[in-house]
């Protein structure tokens, strides 16, 4: 009875070894994939092709066919962490140990634009809404820089809202005293100010770490933010803000020309939202 | 001799300055800033403060859902805008898009000031900021 016993209990081990000998890689390959897939953020070109920024590198997805655009050569430790489209249809892509780039697409190189910041610790980045040489960055403690002609002079303008700032934002929402408004997502929640840095108050009472922020060009007032994961959407420019059913835990966010409103989800998918609230893959 | 370097000083001088597009100085007059300050007292300090140090807890909307009014020093952000836009708020007035009330909250003075003064209410506003505020605004009024 003892030797069944033993026996099946080493058949059962066998057969639990074989199993994670088996299983345990694949695991490891779908979430090394799914982490290489995620999606840090997201624009679009002047063609209307999305521009995808994953952590196995940059893409632009048009026409049902993905392009790799090679990233800048940078020092080791560089994060690519934002890219914006600039008013004349720039790309433009910063991160921490980056600096702000922006791509030649006649030329496909990229040119750095860091000769007048103070370091390359760029956590957020953003394009004015309608000036194509006006773009704006931050970086940490050495608070936000200007920049009024295409990246050759950047200067300090302000310290930016009192906690750090993980997502950026310019919009030509009506309402400002100058050429439109700044959202920056913190850890906090969204802070917005006017464009003249006049001062950074909350917009509305949505609390939590913002990883991303957009809006709508078409209608501006409309204000999409990411709080951990969650889509959130505010049609008063910032005051009030609802929750959003989304396909996923959400990664990053853009309005394209072509595709509407489109979402990045955990795992590296995209999603359009369609005029009844439905979302719509975006395969590449 | 002295007499014909009084008289070159006292009209060629002025002439390249005119002919300059500009000043010899870009400090306001003193009498435009006495001026400006006489007005602010009479029309601004009211709201902005005798000394423009502007409303308690400017940064938050008051107990009607209103901006109050922000100073004008160094501690505010007046600094930050054009002459240009300056202008274009004092004589048409300003309400805070998310103001939870319709009406202007800072009033139009273009139908009770002059174009001048106006001005000068500027130009006694630049005297309240650092010297570094001021570039900054230079800069943004060009």
């Amino acid at each position: 009875m003892n030797a069944i016993v033993f026996r099946l209990k080493s058949a059962l081990l066998r057969f639990f070894l074989i199993t994670l000998a088996v299983v345990l890689p694949t695991l490891a390959h779908a979430q090394s994939t799914g982490d290489s897939q995620s999606v840090k953020a997201l624009t679009s070109n002047p063609s209307g092709a999305l521009v995808v920024l994953r952590a196995s590198g940059l893409f632009a997805i048009g026409g049902g066919t993905s392009t790799e655009i090679p990233l800048p050569t940078s020092d080791a430790g560089a994060q690519p962490t934002s890219l914006a489209k600039g008013a004349d249809g720039s790309i433009y892509l910063a991160g921490p140990g980056l600096g702000v780039w922006r791509y030649n697409s006649a030329t496909n190189s990229w040119q750095a634009l860091n000769d007048t910041l103070p370091d390359l610790g760029v956590t957020a980045m953003a394009t004015h809404a309608t000036q194509a040489g006006t773009l704006y960055a931050y970086l940490g403690e050495d608070g936000m820089f200007r920049s009024r002609d295409g990246g050759a002079e950047w200067v300090k303008v302000d310290g930016g809202p009192r906690e750090p700032v993980q997502a950026f934002l310019h919009s030509d929402m009506p309402g400002s005293m100058e050429s439109g408004w700044l959202f920056a997502g913190t850890t906090r929640g969204v802070a917005r100010s006017m464009d003249c840095f006049c001062f950074w108050g909350d917009a509305g009472d949505l609390r939590g770490t913002v990883s991303a922020i957009s809006y709508d060009p078409a209608a501006p007032e409309n204000v999409y933010a990411v709080v951990e994961g969650q889509l959130h959407h505010s049609n008063d420019g910032g005051e009030t803000w609802a929750n959003v059913k989304a396909p996923g835990t959400v990664t990053a966010l853009t309005f394209s020309p072509v595709h509407g409103f489109v979402t990045a989800v955990e795992g590296g998918n995209l999603f359009a939202h369609g005029d009844v609230g439905e979302w719509t893959p975006v395969y590449e | 001799m002295n007499k014909w370097i009084g008289l070159l000083i006292l009209f060629v001088v002025p002439a390249i300055a005119i002919a300059s597009g500009r000043p010899a100085s870009t400090d306001p007059a003193p009498a435009n800033v006495a001026q400006g300050r006489q007005i602010y007292q009479q029309y601004c300090a009211a709201c902005h403060g005798r000394q423009a140090e502007g409303a308690a807890n400017w940064k938050k909307p008051d107990e009607k859902g209103e901006m109050p009014p922000p100073p004008h020093d160094e501690t505010g952000h007046t600094w930050r805008h054009s002459d240009a836009m300056l202008f274009k708020m004092i004589a048409e007035g300003w309400r805070h898009p998310f103001n939870k009330t319709d009406r202007l909250t800072m009033p139009a003075f273009e139908d009770s000031l002059t174009e001048q003064e106006i001005q000068s209410v500027i130009e006694y506003l630049k005297t309240l900021w650092t010297d570094e505020q001021k570039e900054y605004q230079a800069t943004e009024s060009q």
